[in-house]
């Protein structure tokens, strides 16, 4: 996925259908329709919400535990999960596709905790994380909501916005991050903290 | 700094996912009774997911859905097992009840949340009338970890058993049962206040006939001490699956 164009700054990304775009370009309400089915315990649906979000969900645990087999396994739990959770989701408070990625991302944080992986390579995945930024966004949420939030990311001082990402996208702990910035735990729990409130203060305004 | 910005902070690397494995199991469990905590991280996660639009997709393999539904139909034997083993009942239609069931759970405005209420289900099979009895167990569960109680009651002596798990006594809560069942009308009606010791009289469903018991569904809410002021629950409440009771007990 490489893709010079920013969205933040180009307003015409939002609609486009280059390969940023969700592969198959399933909607929102298909999404929901199927989550409906699957809530109605239809093994059809199931296969084909997971047809429609399976590579979005295994990138996301694949990215947190880079290890395969993990990964398999974090995957395959969270699919049960959706299928037996799948009428607790509540379209007023999220996205299908956000609410799976967050059951994702969950279940590959606690695995990440639980057994740490070997020790991240943290130049390369830093650069990975920083280049991504503009071109790999798919627009799951609204565009104007994905503005904003990195409208405010880009208002962190650029240590803290790292921080932010290595932590969303790569699972890195208060410890993984004290080690890649040569702080104290502590002064990277106080600079979680501040970039936090900087971003909810500059979400809010 | 207050307490709610410190919860605010707590909820924010909850979801940002920099907090260490005990902090994150404390979390989870808590925001299960812990409304205003849950919805700090709903509300997290809500500010935060365009970043996952940062998520580069990777096509797992070609045999994991496969696996997948191999452990769905795992898991929906198991239940069916443990709703008994009537062979002319496919699993899925015990699942379904048991998902139809938790419907009837929700109540204010608690189940729409995925965690924060949740109530838990047990599904009472029809006994095999040529073996001795057996229970019928549900655990409670607390997040997808952890079971937070396991309730056995044996037919047809209706003696009933509760065993916290995971479970601990709340500081000014208690834990209270409850029973639902379309003859004793809509709303749930409770079982009991558990004990100190997080027990319940064995007696506590004598007054229920092992057919309705059959039926019935089961929720362990958490109250104020002594139990719900106005006789439905208030409080979150704790969510249970089906549990075969040839395995573990």
């Amino acid at each position: 996925m490489h893709h010079a164009s920013d969205p933040a700054s180009d307003p015409a990304a939002g609609t486009s259908t280059g390969p940023d775009a969700m592969p198959g370009a399933i909607t929102r309400e298909q999404l929901e329709e199927l989550l409906q089915g699957v809530a109605d315990q239809d093994r059809q649906a199931f296969a084909r919400l997971y047809e429609a979000t399976a590579a979005k969900l295994y990138g996301a645990v694949l990215r947190i535990l880079k290890h395969e087999q993990r990964t398999d396994d974090v995957v395959q739990e969270v699919y049960v999960t959706i299928w037996q959770k799948a009428e607790q989701y509540d379209a007023l408070k999220a996205s299908p596709i956000t609410w799976m990625v967050t059951i994702a991302r969950n279940r590959a944080i606690d695995e990440l905790r639980r057994r740490p992986t070997a020790r991240h390579e943290p130049a390369d995945i830093l650069d990975q994380t920083a280049s991504d930024t503009p071109s790999a966004r798919e627009r799951l949420e609204g565009e104007e909501d994905a503005q904003r939030l990195y409208a405010c990311l880009e208002e962190l001082e650029g240590r803290r916005q790292d921080m932010v990402r290595l932590a969303y996208l790569e699972g890195w702990s208060r410890a993984d991050l004290a080690e890649r910035f040569e702080q104290p735990v502590n002064t990277v729990k106080t600079w979680l903290h501040r970039a936090l409130k900087q971003l909810k203060g500059c979400l809010a305004s | 700094m207050t307490d709610r910005d410190d919860l605010d902070m707590l909820a924010a690397e909850y979801v940002l996912g920099t907090l260490d494995a005990e902090e994150r199991t404390r979390v989870a469990q808590r925001r299960q009774d812990d409304a205003t905590l849950n919805d700090l991280i709903e509300a997290w996660e809500a500010r935060l997911a365009p970043l996952g639009d940062e998520i580069q997709e990777v096509a797992p393999g070609p045999d994991l859905l496969k696996r997948i539904e191999q452990r769905i139909d795992d898991l929906e034997a198991e239940r069916a097992a443990a709703a008994g083993s009537d062979e002319h009942v496919p699993p899925r239609d015990n699942v379904y009840q048991l998902q139809r069931r938790l419907r009837f759970w929700q109540w204010g405005t608690c189940l729409a949340t995925a965690a924060a209420l949740v109530l838990a289900v047990l599904l009472l099979a029809p006994l095999q009338t040529q073996q001795p009895p057996k229970p019928f167990v549900a655990v409670f569960q607390q997040n997808d970890q952890q079971p937070a109680f396991m309730v056995s009651v044996e037919l047809p002596s209706r003696d009933l058993h509760v065993q916290a798990v995971a479970a601990e006594p709340l500081p000014d809560k208690s834990y209270q049962m409850w029973i639902k069942e379309d003859s004793l009308g809509p709303k749930p009606r409770s079982v009991g206040v558990l004990n100190d010791d997080l027990s319940l009289a064995a007696n506590a469903l004598s007054e229920y006939s092992p057919e309705l018991l059959k039926r019935a569904t089961f929720g362990i809410s958490v109250e104020p001490p002594g139990g719900s002021p106005t006789g439905q629950p208030t409080g979150p409440a704790i969510h249970g699956y089906l549990y075969p009771a040839t395995r573990n007990l």
